[in-house]
C-alpha cells in the first residue's frame, strides 16, 4: 500500500516537472519517466500487457520521436530561456484553486464514493479483445491514424519553402 | 332566383361600372344610374307578389348564400327601389358638375345593391355582411360631401362599426342558441342568454335606424354630406333597413310580448328619442340640421310603434316607416332645393320663398302637413296607429309621443314660415323655381302623400300580411279611436298658438321658438347639448383622448424599461461576456473544469 | 448495404489519392458523388426503400452496427451538409483543396461511424476521428488565426478525451462491456454510483465537444478562425455530431432521472442565454454566427432534458434545423466574405442590393432560426417550448421563449448591418456570389420552407 501510494506521488511529481519544464528536452525526459513509473504501477496492478505497451510506445518510442523533433529546432536564445523561465509558474496560476475544489469535492463526495468497486475477473487474452471485440474500433483508430497523416502532410509539407529555410 | 340575384348584382355591377366610366363621357353615368335605378324599380313591381327562397351552400359551418323573397321583403324591396330611382333622378340634377359625382352615383348604387341584399338575406351572416357592406358606403359618401367631411365621416363609422359589432355578437349568439343562422327557421322564446342577443341586435338594429343614442352622426352628416344623401341613406334607406331589422326581430326572430321588459325598453327608447331629437329639432336655425334632428325624432315613432308588440302599435310603426321615407325625403329635396337656389339653408337669412319656387313650396307644405300629422295625409293616419298602440301600453308612451308631436308641428311652422313665408330678409339675388328633375321626385312623393293618407287602404293591406295570424282585422280606413283624434287636433292647435305667440315675442318667423330655448331652465340644458356634451361620440372621444395620454406615459414608461433597460441590460450582459471571452485557453480550460466537477458532483451525489 | 455508409468514403478516400491530382477536379466530383450519394441513401432508407442489414458482411466483420432512424438523420445531415460544405470549397486550388477533400471525407468517415457505432467506446473512437480532422481542417491555410484557433480545439478537446477515457475506464469496471445495453443495463441498478460517475463524466466530455457553457471556450474561436467551407462544415456537422448526437445517444441510454434532467436543462438554458447576449455584442459575423450556434445547441440539450418522448422529438427535429440553418448562415457568411474580403459587421451594410440571392436566403434562414411560423424552426422551437412545459418545467419553458426575442434581436441586427441600410461607397462593385455558394444556399432555403411546410412528414421520417 505504501509502495503504491509512493509510486502514485512519484509519479504526479514527474507528471508536474514535464509540465513546469521550461526545456522540450527536459520535459521530454520528464515524460519518459512518468511513463516508466506508470510501467511499474501497471506491473503491480496486475497487467502485464498494458505495462509492456506503455513501456514501448509511450515511454520509448515517444520519446524517440520528440527527442528527433527537437533535434530539429534550433536552441533558445538566453533571453528567451530567461523570460520563458520566468513566467513558467505563470499558467498554473489556477492549479492551487483547482487542487483546493478537487480536495473538496473528493471530501463530500467520498461518501458515495466509498462503495467497494465490483471486481471482475478479466481473462480475455488482449488480442483477442483487439481483433475479435473491437474491430470496428480498430477502423475507427485506422481512420484517426489517417487522419494524422493527412494533419502532418497538410500542416507541415511545404512549410520549410514557406518560411524561406 | 335569377331574380334575387338581379336586384343586387344589376346595382352592384352598374356602382362598379360607374366607378370605371371616365369623367369626361358627360352624360354616361348619369344614363347608367338612371336606367339601373330604372331596372331595380321595375323588377320589383314585377316580383311584388311572388315568393322565392334561394339555398346555395357558400362557405358552411351554417354559412349559405340563401335569399327569401316574401311579402314583406317584397315590399320594402319596392320602397327602396322607388326611393333610389327618386333620389337618382334628384341626384342627376343636384351633382351636376361636382368632381365627385361618379363617385357618388357609384356608392348610391352600391347602396342600393347592399341594401337590397341585406333586406333579401336569409341567413343572418350574409345580412351581416351586407350590414358591413353598407357601412362602406356611408363612410365614402359622406367623406366626398366636403373638404371637412372626413371627421364626420369617421364618426358615423365609428358609431355604425360599433353597433355592427355588437349585431355581430348577437348573430353569433342567436345562431348558437337556435342552432342555424337561417332566420326563416328562428324564432327563439326571450329570457337569458336570448335576451342578451336580441339586446346586442337590437343594438344593431336601432344604430342602423339612427335612433338615440346612436344618433349623434346623422346631423353632422347633414351638414357635411353631399344633400341626396341625407335623403336617400339616413333619410330613408338606413331607415328602412334598421326598421325592417328590429321588426324581423321583434316578429320573427324572437317572440316579443307585450308584458315583457324588453318591450318596454324599446319603447322607452323610441319614446325618448321623439321627445328629446324633437327637443333639439325645435332650436335648429338650419334648414338641414333641423331636418336631420326630425329624422331622428320620427325613427323614434317606429320603435315606439314596433316596442309595443301589439298589432295595432307594429302596423302603426311599420306604416309610419314607409311615410316617413317619403315625406322626409321629400323635405330634404325641398331643403337641397333651397340651397342650390338661395345660397343658403340658415333661417334667419332665408324667406319668401314661396312666391319665387311655388311647387317646391307646396311640395313643401304637404310633407310638412303630413308629417306633422294633420288629417287627411298619411302621417296623420300612422301616428294614430302608434298612438293607439302606445296607449294601450301605458298613457305615459301616449303623452310623451303626443309631446313629440306638438313640438314636431311647432317646429315646422316655425321653418315653413322662415323660409316659405313672411318677408326676404337680405334676399337680393333672382331665386328661381328649381329644375324638373328635382321638382319631379318631390312632386311624386309628395301625391303619394295624399295619397297613402286618402287611401291608406293601399299600403295597409301591403303591410298588414307581415303580422299574418296575429291581426284580428284591416286597420284601413279612418281612425277608430276618435278621442285620439280629437288630443291630436288640440295639439295641433297648442302648436299653432304657441308659433304665433313665439314670433310675436321675438319679431321674426325664424325665432318662433326663442321663448322655449331660452326659457329658464332648459337654457343651459340646450347650451350644452349644442356644445355636445350630451354626444356619446364626443364623451367617448374625450375620454378615450385622456385615456390615451394615460397609456402614451405607460407607454413611455414601457418603452424606456424596453429601451433603455432591457437594452442596457442585454448590451451590460454581453459587454461582460466578452470581457470574459478573452481568449485565454488557460481560463476556458478551468470553466470546463468547474463546470464538469459541478457536474458529476450533481449526478452522482 | 449499411456497411457501405462507412466503406465508401474510405474506399472514395483511397481511390482519390491513388489517381493522379490534375487539377482536381475530379476529386471534387468525386466527393460530391459521394456525399449525393449518402444524403440518396438516407433519405431512401428512411423511406424505408433501402434495406439496412448488414447481409454477408456482418458474417465476415461482426462491426456490430446500429442502425435505427436517428442515425439515419445523422447520415442525411451529414451527407447534405457535407455537400454543402464541399461546394462552398469549390474555389480551392492546389494542394489545399487536395487536403481539404481528404479531410472532409476521413471526417464523414468519422460522422458515418458515429451514426452506426453500437457500443461507448467506439462512439469516443469516432468522436476523435472526427475532431482530428476538425483540427487539421481549421489550420487548414496555416494562417496564424487559424493555427490558435484549432489549438484551443485542440488543447479543449484533450480535455474531453481525457473524462471520456476516464468514463469509459470507470464503465468497465462498473458495466460488463461498453455496448449500448451492456451501459444501459448497468446505469439502470439503482446504487450503482461508480456507472452514474462515469455517465456525468462522459456527459462533461460530450459538452466540451459540443461546446455546451461553460465548456464552450474553444468554440467562437474555432469557427471563426477557420476557413469559410471548414466552418460551414464545422459549425453544420462535425461539432453536432460529435457533441450533440453522442449526447442524444448517452442520453437516452440512462434511466429518466431528476439530477440527469436538472443538469441538462441548466446546461442548456445557460447555453441558450450566455450564447444569445454574447452574440448581441459581436462585430464579427462568424463570431456571431458561433455564439447563435451554442445558443440553439441549448434548446437541443434542454429539449434531451425533458426526457419525455415529445422531448426527444424536438431536439431531433430542431438538430435538423440547426444543421441545416446554421450552414445555411455560414454560406452566406461565407459569400458575403468571398465577395467583399471581410466579415467586420460595421464595415459593411446595404449588400441586400448587390447580393439579392445571400440576403434573401439569409432572412428565411434568421426567420427560421428565431422560430417564425410556418417555417421549419418554428416548429422544433414549438415542440421544444410545449415539450418543456408539458414536462413540468415552465420556468425553462419561459426561458426559452424569451430568449427567442433574444435570437430574433440579435439576427436581425445582422441582418441590418450586413444587408439592408445604405450601400458604402467602398461596396459599389461588389457582385453576388457564384453558383457554387448560391446553389447550396438555394437549396438549404428550400429545405427550410418546405420542412416548415410538411414537418410532420420529416417528424415521421426520422424521428418517430
Amino acid at each position: 500500500m505504501i509502495t503504491m501510494a509512493i509510486l502514485l506521488v512519484a509519479m504526479a511529481l514527474a507528471a508536474l516537472w514535464t509540465v513546469t519544464a521550461n526545456l522540450y528536452l527536459r520535459a521530454t525526459i520528464a515524460l519518459a519517466l512518468t511513463s516508466v513509473i506508470l510501467t511499474v504501477i501497471m506491473f503491480r496492478l496486475g497487467a502485464p500487457t498494458a505495462a509492456v505497451f506503455e513501456l514501448s510506445v509511450c515511454a520509448g518510442l515517444i520519446s524517440v520521436i520528440f527527442i528527433s523533433v527537437i533535434s530539429l529546432t534550433h536552441r533558445l536564445t538566453l533571453q528567451e530561456f530567461l523570460s520563458r523561465r520566468q513566467n513558467r509558474f505563470a499558467r498554473f496560476r489556477y492549479l492551487p484553486p483547482l487542487l483546493i475544489a478537487a480536495a473538496l469535492a473528493m471530501y463530500f463526495a467520498r461518501q458515495p464514493l466509498g462503495v467497494s468497486l465490483p471486481w471482475r475477473e478479466t481473462v480475455t487474452d488482449a488480442r483477442s479483445v483487439m481483433w475479435d471485440l473491437r474491430r470496428f474500433d480498430l477502423f475507427g483508430q485506422v481512420m484517426v491514424l489517417l487522419a494524422g497523416v493527412f494533419g502532418v502532410v497538410t500542416l507541415f509539407r511545404g512549410a520549410k519553402n514557406r518560411d524561406g529555410r | 332566383m335569377n331574380l334575387i340575384f338581379l336586384t343586387i348584382l344589376l346595382p352592384l355591377a352598374a356602382g362598379l361600372l360607374t366607378l370605371a366610366v371616365p369623367g369626361r363621357w358627360r352624360g354616361v353615368r348619369e344614363a347608367l344610374l338612371l336606367l339601373a335605378t330604372l331596372a331595380g324599380l321595375v323588377s320589383a313591381l314585377l316580383f311584388y307578389k311572388t315568393t322565392l327562397t334561394v339555398n346555395l351552400p357558400w362557405v358552411g359551418f351554417g354559412l349559405e348564400l340563401s335569399f327569401r323573397l316574401y311579402q314583406f321583403s317584397a315590399f320594402i324591396v319596392l320602397a327602396v327601389a322607388v326611393f333610389s330611382f327618386l333620389v337618382a333622378l334628384y341626384s342627376c340634377w343636384s351633382m351636376a358638375g361636382r368632381p365627385s359625382a361618379g363617385q357618388f352615383f357609384a356608392y348610391l348604387l352600391l347602396t342600393v345593391a347592399f341594401t337590397n341584399g341585406a333586406v333579401l338575406a336569409d341567413n343572418l351572416i350574409l345580412f351581416l355582411f351586407f350590414g358591413e357592406a353598407l357601412l362602406l358606403t356611408i363612410f365614402g359618401m359622406i367623406i366626398i360631401g366636403r373638404p371637412g367631411a372626413w371627421r364626420t365621416a369617421v364618426k358615423a363609422f365609428i358609431i355604425v362599426g360599433a353597433a355592427d359589432l355588437c349585431l355581430m355578437f348577437g348573430v353569433i349568439l342567436t345562431g348558437k342558441l337556435a342552432g342555424t343562422f337561417a332566420m326563416s327557421q328562428i324564432n327563439l322564446p326571450l329570457g337569458g342568454p336570448a335576451s342578451l342577443a336580441f339586446i346586442f341586435m337590437m343594438i344593431g338594429a336601432l344604430a342602423k335606424s339612427g335612433s338615440m343614442p346612436f344618433h349623434t352622426w346623422i346631423p353632422d352628416a347633414a351638414l357635411d354630406a353631399p344633400l341626396p344623401f341625407m335623403a336617400l341613406l339616413p333619410a330613408a334607406l338606413e331607415k328602412l333597413l334598421g326598421i325592417y331589422f328590429l321588426a324581423r326581430l321583434t316578429l320573427d326572430l324572437f317572440q316579443l310580448r307585450p308584458e315583457s321588459w324588453l318591450s318596454t325598453l324599446l319603447m322607452v327608447i323610441g319614446a325618448l328619442t321623439i321627445v328629446l331629437a324633437v327637443m333639439m329639432a325645435l332650436i335648429q336655425k338650419d334648414y338641414k340640421k333641423l331636418l336631420s334632428y326630425h329624422a331622428i325624432s320620427q325613427v323614434g315613432y317606429m320603435i315606439l310603434g314596433i316596442g309595443t308588440a301589439v298589432p295595432v302599435g307594429i302596423v302603426g310603426g311599420l306604416f309610419h316607416l314607409l311615410n316617413n321615407a317619403m315625406y322626409k325625403s321629400c323635405l330634404f329635396l325641398s331643403g337641397g332645393s333651397v340651397e342650390e337656389q338661395a345660397g343658403t339653408t340658415d333661417l334667419t337669412r332665408l324667406g319668401g320663398l314661396f312666391s319665387k319656387m311655388p311647387v317646391t313650396g307646396a311640395c313643401f307644405v304637404v310633407a310638412a302637413l303630413s308629417i306633422s300629422g294633420v288629417p287627411p295625409f298619411n302621417g296623420f293616419f300612422s301616428k294614430e296607429l302608434v298612438y293607439a298602440g302606445a296607449l294601450e301600453r301605458g298613457w305615459t308612451f301616449y303623452a310623451a309621443a303626443l309631446a313629440g308631436s306638438f313640438l314636431t308641428a311647432a317646429s315646422f311652422l316655425k321653418l315653413g314660415h322662415a323660409v316659405y313665408f313672411g318677408r326676404a330678409s337680405g334676399q337680393d339675388n333672382p331665386v328661381k323655381e328649381a329644375a324638373w328633375p328635382a321638382l319631379l321626385p318631390m312632386i311624386v312623393i309628395a301625391g303619394g302623400c295624399v295619397l297613402f293618407g286618402v287611401y291608406n287602404a293601399l299600403p295597409l293591406h301591403a303591410i298588414e300580411p307581415v303580422l299574418g295570424a296575429r291581426l284580428a282585422h284591416s286597420f284601413a280606413g279612418g281612425p277608430e279611436n276618435w278621442w285620439l283624434v280629437l288630443a291630436t287636433a288640440v295639439v295641433i292647435g297648442l302648436a299653432l298658438a304657441n308659433h304665433f305667440y313665439g314670433v310675436k315675442r321675438s319679431g321674426k318667423a325664424a325665432g318662433a321658438s326663442d321663448h322655449i330655448h331660452y326659457a329658464p331652465g332648459l337654457a343651459p340644458v340646450y347650451d350644452l347639448a349644442e356644445k355636445k356634451y350630451f354626444d356619446p361620440y364626443d364623451l367617448g372621444l374625450k375620454l378615450a383622448g385622456a385615456l390615451a395620454q394615460f397609456l402614451y406615459w405607460c407607454d413611455r414608461a414601457i418603452d424606456w424599461l424596453y429601451e433603455s433597460l432591457a437594452v442596457g441590460l442585454a448590451a451590460a450582459f454581453s459587454g461582460l461576456l466578452r470581457w470574459c471571452h478573452s481568449g485565454n485557453l488557460s481560463n476556458y480550460a478551468v470553466w470546463a473544469l468547474a463546470g464538469a466537477a459541478a457536474v458529476i458532483y450533481y449526478i452522482i451525489r | 448495404m449499411i456497411y457501405l455508409f462507412i466503406f465508401i468514403p474510405f474506399l472514395a478516400l483511397i481511390v482519390i489519392n491513388l489517381l493522379p491530382q490534375g487539377e482536381g477536379e475530379f476529386a471534387g466530383w468525386a466527393a460530391l458523388a459521394v456525399f449525393s450519394a449518402q444524403l440518396a441513401a438516407a433519405a431512401l432508407a428512411a423511406c424505408g426503400l433501402i434495406g439496412l442489414g448488414g447481409g454477408w458482411l456482418d458474417q465476415l466483420l461482426h462491426f456490430r452496427l446500429l442502425s435505427d432512424r436517428t442515425g439515419l438523420l445523422l447520415l442525411f445531415l451529414a451527407g447534405l451538409v457535407g455537400g454543402t460544405a464541399l461546394l462552398s470549397g469549390w474555389r480551392l486550388r492546389g494542394a489545399s483543396r487536395s487536403n481539404f477533400i481528404n479531410l472532409l471525407l476521413i471526417a464523414l468517415t468519422g460522422i458515418n461511424g458515429l451514426a452506426l457505432a453500437s457500443d461507448l467506446f467506439s462512439l469516443y473512437v469516432f468522436i476523435e476521428v472526427v475532431a482530428v480532422s476538425s483540427f487539421v481542417l481549421i489550420a487548414l491555410f496555416r494562417e496564424r488565426s487559424g493555427l490558435e484557433g484549432s489549438f484551443k480545439y485542440l488543447m479543449m478537446s484533450a480535455l474531453a478525451s481525457v473524462l471520456m477515457l476516464s468514463a469509459v475506464a470507470c464503465f468497465l469496471v462498473a458495466a460488463d462491456g461498453m455496448s449500448f445495453a451492456a451501459v444501459r443495463a448497468a446505469l439502470a441498478v439503482p446504487g450503482n454510483y461508480l456507472a452514474r460517475a462515469a455517465l456525468g463524466l462522459f456527459l462533461c466530455g460530450l459538452f466540451i465537444k459540443g461546446g455546451l457553457v461553460p465548456f464552450h471556450g474553444w468554440l467562437p474561436d474555432a469557427y471563426m478562425s477557420a476557413p469559410a467551407p471548414v466552418s460551414v462544415f464545422l459549425a453544420g456537422i462535425a461539432t453536432k455530431a460529435a457533441g450533440l448526437f453522442t449526447l442524444v445517444r448517452l442520453v437516452r441510454l440512462a434511466p429518466a432521472s431528476a439530477d440527469l434532467s436538472a443538469v441538462l436543462l441548466l446546461v442548456g438554458t445557460l447555453s441558450i442565454v450566455v450564447g444569445a447576449l454574447a452574440a448581441l455584442g459581436q462585430r464579427d459575423m462568424k463570431r456571431m454566427l458561433a455564439y447563435s450556434s451554442i445558443s440553439q445547441m441549448g434548446y437541443i440539450v434542454a429539449a434531451l432534458g425533458t426526457g419525455s418522448a415529445l422531448g426527444n422529438a424536438a431536439a431531433l427535429f430542431h438538430f435538423f434545423n440547426h444543421a441545416v440553418l446554421k450552414s445555411q448562415l455560414f454560406v452566406n457568411a461565407a459569400a458575403v466574405e468571398e465577395q467583399t474580403g471581410t466579415r467586420d459587421m460595421d464595415r459593411l451594410g446595404g449588400l441586400a442590393a448587390r447580393l439579392p440571392v445571400t440576403g434573401t436566403t439569409s432572412v428565411i434562414a434568421i426567420l427560421s432560426t428565431a422560430g417564425l411560423p410556418p417555417l421549419s424552426g418554428f416548429w422544433s422551437k414549438l415542440l421544444i417550448v410545449i415539450a418543456l412545459w408539458t414536462a413540468g418545467h415552465q420556468f425553462y419553458a419561459a426561458i426559452a421563449l424569451l430568449a427567442s426575442g433574444l435570437t430574433l434581436a440579435y439576427f436581425l441586427s445582422l441582418q441590418r448591418r450586413v444587408f439592408f441600410g445604405r450601400l458604402r461607397p467602398e461596396l459599389e462593385n461588389v457582385k453576388e456570389a457564384g453558383a457554387a455558394l448560391l446553389l447550396p444556399a438555394l437549396g438549404l432555403s428550400a429545405l427550410t420552407v418546405g420542412v416548415g411546410l410538411v414537418f410532420p412528414f420529416i417528424l415521421g421520417m426520422f424521428i418517430k
